[in-house]
């Protein structure tokens, strides 16, 4: 009896090392001709491995990645000549080398600074890391995002247009353009992280794989040495202390559960675990960024046994040193939202009438909440159910939307 | 106990161009089934096929080169198991596992011939 071991996800991932193990070797102009050969090899892949289970799972598929690009590529002409050169002679030894675990990292990391290229917009930049770097199919992303899959496609031919014309190389950028193209990529990783967490996709499952894959590609960048800065600690650390409370937020009914009715034993201690360890290694650096301080403030939510019982002082701490550093009218409201729970009513308000709601765009709705949570907190009922209904008119997140709708229904039971 | 074939028809995975990670799904779902099978001892063998085919036909023994038809009438492989009837095949062949893709379990005994 076959009792195979396939680690999870191998396939996704394995995909995206042959994509840049590949790329690196055939040049980012034959990226469709090496995606076609990956996906033939893994069909191909099940049917034989039905009834004989190779020994090496991974080294098969690499194997048989590599032969069937080069046999594609042998049928393009234009390519011929360079694939005959990779094919045969001396680069073949060179070639092999190729495939050793770290020069696979190597090539995955070249990858995303492909993908996070400041030549392509940051669309284009989720769809294309979430299919050349994660092996996510289009239909995949689509549902990830919410989008359609035509969009989607649309969005990777133009990245993959752009790659091309614009003659992106396939190298780590100079030192003295890392840590500007550094920002651009642990941007595009926190936003694809976002996506997941703040998802109003039912799923459970799609909102973990687009949360996994930002905390996997972290990852890998902070095994390079000269990757690591606090900074992408701080990112991997924030990340982890979000994802460990991922599950907790959404109820059996698919209903929306918020930070104080959350059962704190469902969040993933490993994980806290390791987004502490990420976060002793972030402040060691002298300077501390945005993500610093947001993962301050996760972890300090984590590390509270209770919703009551959370150190809101040190949190208010965190937003206004996170507000100097970075301003945003976002964090106004946040801010905000731990007076409020600090008592500082007044406080609250003052913050909250210095923002200018237009600068929120879609996220306005948090600032008509948060003042109906002030008018709650004050007891003027009245105001806070107009407040609520301003709030679920913007709000675009369906389960938010039930969660706000059965909160107002609560309050006007209470002036009737 | 007599044997039976179930060929497997449609739900070529090629053309339906799945992700990598519903490959891995349906691989799973191939070996719990194939396993089970084993466990209840009733599995002779079976094996998938390549769809690329090659047809000998007519007095002259002509030869053409498929696949002759598209991939939702194409036999992508079978088993052969042991029952007592056909209604307990179809009762194994429930846990195919690409109904969904469209696939087809075409059920038949194997003739024996007297001796």
């Amino acid at each position: 009896m076959m009792n195979p071991k396939v680690v999870d996800h191998l396939f996704r991932h394995h995909y995206g090392k042959m994509v840049s193990i590949l790329t690196r070797i055939f040049g980012l102009s034959n990226l469709e001709i090496i995606e076609d050969a990956i996906q033939d090899t893994f069909a191909q892949a099940i049917l034989k491995w039905r009834n004989q289970f190779p020994e090496n799972p991974e080294a098969w598929l690499t194997r048989a990645a590599k032969n069937r690009a080069i046999d594609l590529l042998r049928q393009s002409k234009a390519t011929q000549k360079r694939i005959e050169r990779v094919a045969s002679g001396p680069a073949v030894s060179q070639l092999n080398e190729m495939f050793l675990d770290h020069e696979i990292e190597d090539s995955q990391l070249r990858m995303i600074f492909v993908a996070c290229h400041p030549n392509l917009d940051s669309k284009e930049q989720i769809a294309f890391a979430l299919k050349t770097i994660s092996g996510f199919s289009t239909r995949e992303i689509a549902s990830a995002l919410l989008i359609n899959e035509d969009t989607v496609s649309k969005r990777l031919s133009r990245a993959r247009k752009k790659i091309v014309k614009k003659s992106i190389s396939f190298n780590f950028p100079d030192a003295h353009e890392l840590p500007k193209r550094m920002a651009r990529v642990m941007e595009v990783i926190y936003l694809t992280f976002n996506e997941g967490f703040h998802s109003n996709n039912k799923k459970i499952l799609v909102r973990q794989d687009l949360c996994g894959e930002a905390i996997r590609l972290c990852k890998l960048m902070l095994k390079k040495e000269k990757l690591r800065s606090g900074e992408l600690y701080a990112l991997f650390a924030l990340m982890c202390f979000h994802a460990a409370r991922l599950e907790s937020k959404i109820s059996a009914n698919n209903e929306i559960i918020d930070l104080r009715h959350q059962d704190r034993s469902k969040w993933l201690f490993p994980l806290i675990v390791l987004g502490n360890d990420a976060m002793n290694k972030a402040i060691e650096t002298e300077e501390f960024s945005p993500y610093h301080f947001e993962a301050a403030i996760a972890a300090e939510h984590v590390r509270s046994p209770s919703f009551e019982k959370t150190n809101w002082h040190k949190i208010l701490t965190y937003y206004q040193r996170l507000n100097e550093l970075q301003f945003s009218e976002g964090s106004l409201v946040n801010m905000a939202m731990v007076q409020l729970q600090l008592g500082e009513y007044e406080a609250a308000r003052a913050n909250l009438e210095r923002v200018r709601i237009k600068e929120l765009g879609q996220r306005a709705y948090l600032y008509y909440g948060c003042f109906a949570e002030y008018y709650t907190k004050v007891k003027n009922i009245p105001e806070a159910v107009s407040y609520l209904d301003k709030t679920i008119l913007r709000v675009t997140n369906e389960l938010e939307k039930e969660h706000l709708l059965k909160k107002r229904d609560h309050l006007s039971a209470l002036i009737k | 106990m007599k044997d039976f074939m179930m060929i497997f028809i449609g739900a070529d995975y090629e053309e339906l161009g799945l992700s990598p990670e519903e490959l891995q799904g349906r691989m799973g779902k191939w070996w719990a089934w194939n396993n089970k099978m084993e466990a209840a001892g009733i599995l002779k063998g079976g094996n998938a096929l390549i769809p690329t085919a090659k047809r000998v036909s007519g007095p002259d023994r002509t030869v053409s080169d498929g696949p002759f038809v598209e991939g939702k009438e194409l036999v992508g492989g079978y088993y052969i198991i042991t029952a007592e009837n056909a209604d307990e095949v179809v009762k194994v062949a429930e846990d195919y596992p690409d109904y969904d893709l469209g696939g087809t379990v075409e059920i038949r005994e194997v003739m024996v011939f007297d001796q």
